[in-house]
């Protein structure tokens, strides 16, 4: 299927990535029309079951995108995030679901350009492993 | 040992220094007691300590059982190591004031794996239960059988190192030894060597067997939320069918809303009408908090739960930028 | 009274596959249920009471009604063999009459069928049973307070009793009969046999608790519906489903309808009382928050109202739930307590 475009849900904080993302579309940066943005308040306010419902709904891919550490809005809500993440991606692995599909990476309200490479790596990986077939509803 | 759990859980009542002792009695099923609440000392002679007493006592001091402890009421607990633990989870987590608590701790070599031991009888059921050092006896028509206890122990008592409560108002008996009698690590050691593909059908395998009684749940003493993710219904977040995949989003969900917070007591497991191997995710959750963060659950009651904490300089090679 | 040789077993399932989707007590890593077989080695039979009830079999935890799309909507075929379950104990084939009281609408109009439940009905009124008598009850039976015997085949259609090297059958109904007569491998018993299996049934009651006599319970349970034998008895109760979801007799269900760009399924599936959310309301008010309440209403549900309405309790003392109540809560227990509990001055 060389037309499949891979569907990936993008839940990005509000101060930094959402900002970021924004900065690279008002600067045209390109990047894989791949993504579906969801805007939270902060990182920390994911609960993976947000990540699994994706999945289960048909996404190919999730990145959760917040601020630096250091920098959060609410000044430590990526830290309770990162440790979620940190126990949520092994556990994923562990029951066989492929690492690539749900990512994590840190982004801040000036780096439009990076937020399109992150993006970008995101698809690349997602196109390789191709469509989410595991977790699927209905499948 | 049990009669001195009797004589201090007498005295404590007498001298109305608790009003309830929450502990464990003989029931209908000999391999498997059940929680009892005494109130006066002359009912104290039905408590009882061995390997049949599985059930996490601390799960009445949340959720519905909170009325246990309203009021100011002084409640002793008789508890294993893994419910002590528990129990300092709670006080991390200032779900009980440690005033109100009297911890009656009692050396726990491990709980009897019922299935286990059915195997053994061939299905023969069984009336009567006795143990004594490593060894426990089952009787029942035409069925006298002597094992040794490590055969019929559930695994993860096995693996078990936290025999013995670490904070205590008391201590009944002599305290076990703490080591291990397996790896406890070994099953999800053997499971990563599998296939993603494989992991992933093994999975779909086991957990079709859910029925989504939520046995599992409601026993643990971890999972106190007023309202369970699987019971909202505006939004719904997962179906209630045994589809599979909505089956194993309620497990490992539950599984990470109790990461850092589960002590492995293997109440689940037990709970379970289906017989799943439910503490394999546990083992595997509490294994990344423990390397990654340093944190064993429920052994100090003052340190804070290491998923609602953090370290400025951790470790974050999984995540971009 | 006609006999089975234990040899010629595998070929009489093999018959009975011919004509029918067998189902029986199949044990997968130490539990056991009614499961569809493709031979008799499937079969457990040392299995006395299984440890999930054959209510599975008509009646699923989760079957699709009906999908829809834009074009409407699709009832779903299930073309197949008639049902035949082997195995069946007298407790559970007396709950299966109980419930096809409920599903097939027995107190309102019978003979109407806008009232029938047809994804039981088709199932069930093709089916044939299997009667096995209870020759060793377990501790944990208690169909003798409740009308029942462990050598009772009511409901069934053939009646089996395991003699040792023959399998001893009895039509319990013109179906049982005729199935009875059509069957190759089914010789006249003999007379020492059929002593033999009166022999049976004696030891088999002997073998059980005398019953505790139920006459006043439903009275009983109604004097006491404001008291605080509730807060009592459901102490130990962690609100889990596990005894409803075991439980022969239980079938409270709810319905979810699962769609999603314009196509989805309507699934029945098991529900249980005891859940927090049984009983909440659109405004989220909910009239049985308390653990307390959820069990008072089960108990009531199944000794009262279920009595009230159909002349019997929902029960029949088949014992599942005392072994799979997660924390010990013996029904027999909960009985007892209600039947001698002085309500005044108590506490």
């Amino acid at each position: 299927m060389k037309d499949w475009q891979p569907r990936i849900l993008a839940i990005l904080c509000n101060w930094c990535s959402y900002a970021g993302a924004d900065l690279a579309g008002v600067s045209r940066i390109q990047y894989p029309p791949t993504i579906r943005v969801v805007r939270v308040p902060c990182s920390g306010r994911v609960d993976p079951l947000f990540i699994m419902k994706s999945l289960q709904s048909g996404f190919d891919g999730v990145l959760i995108s917040g601020c630096h550490p250091g920098d959060c809005h609410y000044l430590s809500g990526n830290y309770v995030a990162r440790r979620k993440f940190a126990i949520l991606k092994p556990l994923l692995e562990f029951v066989g679901i492929e690492p690539e599909r749900v990512q994590f990476s840190w982004i801040s309200a000036g780096e439009g350009e990076r937020f399109a490479q992150v993006m970008t790596k995101v698809t690349n990986d997602i196109k390789r492993i191709g469509p989410a077939k595991r977790l699927v509803k209905g499948a | 040992m049990v009669n001195e759990l009797r004589e201090k859980a007498k005295k404590l009542l007498a001298d109305k220094d608790v009003e309830l002792v929450i502990g464990w009695e003989r029931g209908s099923r000999a391999l498997a007691a059940t929680p009892v609440f005494i109130d006066s000392p002359e009912e104290a002679d039905r408590l009882i300590f061995d390997s049949t007493c599985g059930n996490n006592p601390a799960v009445y001091f949340t959720k519905d059982a909170r009325r246990l402890v309203k009021d100011g009421k002084r409640i002793g607990v008789v508890v294993k190591g893994c419910d002590a633990r528990s129990l300092a989870l709670y006080l991390a987590e200032k779900q009980v004031k440690r005033e109100n608590i009297v911890i009656i701790g009692v050396p726990c070599r491990g709980v009897i794996d019922p299935d286990k031991v059915a195997t053994r009888t061939g299905g023969r059921e069984v009336l009567e239960y006795s143990e004594d050092d490593g060894k426990v006896t089952v009787k029942g028509r035409d069925l006298d059988l002597t094992f040794d206890a490590r055969d019929v122990l559930s695994s993860s008592c096995l693996a078990c190192v936290h025999r013995n409560a670490k904070e205590y108002d008391l201590f009944i008996g002599e305290m076990r030894d703490g080591t291990a009698d397996k790896d406890q690590n070994a099953a999800i050691d053997e499971f990563e060597k599998l296939e993603p593909e494989e992991r992933w059908e093994r999975m779909k395998e086991m957990y079709s067997k859910c029925i989504r009684c939520y046995a599992c749940r409601n026993v643990c003493p971890s999972c106190y939320c007023n309202e369970c993710f699987v019971d909202q219904n505006d939004p719904q977040w997962i179906g209630k069918t045994h589809e599979i995949t909505d089956t194993l989003i309620f497990h490992i969900i539950r599984n990470l809303h109790v990461a850092g917070r589960c002590v492995e007591c293997g109440a689940c497991e037990r709970a379970c009408p289906m017989g799943l191997n439910l503490l394999l995710l546990n083992r595997k959750v509490a294994r990344e908090v423990e390397e990654r963060f340093g944190y064993i659950t429920g052994i100090d009651s003052g340190e804070k739960p290491a998923m609602a904490d953090f370290r400025e300089g951790e470790k974050q090679d999984f995540i971009m930028g | 009274m006609v006999r089975l040789e234990k040899d010629r077993f595998d070929d009489f399932i093999r018959s009975l596959l011919a004509d029918y989707a067998v189902y029986a007590a199949v044990t997968a890593d130490g539990k056991s249920g009614f499961k569809v077989i493709k031979a008799a080695q499937e079969i457990d039979r040392r299995r006395l009471v299984t440890d999930r009830s054959p209510k599975e079999v008509f009646f699923p935890h989760s079957e699709v009604i009906f999908e829809y799309d834009k074009d409407g909507v699709r009832e779903i075929e299930k073309a197949g063999k008639p049902i035949a379950i082997w195995g069946l104990r007298g407790c559970d084939v007396k709950s299966l009459s109980m419930l096809d009281k409920v599903f097939g609408s027995a107190r309102q109009m019978p003979d109407d069928e806008m009232f029938q439940d047809p994804y039981w009905k088709k199932k069930y009124d093709t089916s044939l049973l299997f009667c096995i008598a209870c020759n060793e009850p377990r501790s944990t039976c208690f169909c003798n307070w409740l009308g029942g015997d462990p050598h009772s085949g009511e409901g069934s259609d053939v009646f089996v009793i395991d003699a040792g090297d023959a399998f001893l059958m009895q039509p319990g109904s013109e179906k049982g009969k005729a199935f009875i007569e059509k069957t190759a491998d089914l010789k006249p018993a003999s007379g020492a046999e059929e002593r033999q299996a009166a022999e049976l049934a004696a030891g088999a009651r002997a073998m059980m608790d005398r019953p505790v006599a139920l006459d006043d319970l439903n009275e009983r349970l109604k004097e006491l519906f404001h008291t605080d034998i509730w807060e009592d008895m459901s102490g130990k109760c962690v609100n889990c489903g596990a005894c409803a979801f075991v439980c022969s007799t239980c079938h409270c269900f709810d319905m979810q309808d699962e769609g999603k760009g314009g196509k989805g399924k309507r699934i029945r599936i098991w529900d249980s009382c005891m859940f927090p959310i049984f009983t909440k309301e659109a405004s989220g008010h909910n009239p049985r928050h308390l653990s307390k309440d959820r069990f008072r209403q089960r108990v009531m549900h199944k000794y009262s109202y279920f009595a009230d309405n159909y002349g019997e309790s929902l029960c029949t003392g088949c014992g599942r739930c005392v072994v799979a109540c997660p924390v010990g809560i013996d029904i027999r227990e909960v009985i007892k307590h209600v039947l001698s509990y002085e309500s005044k001055g108590a506490r």
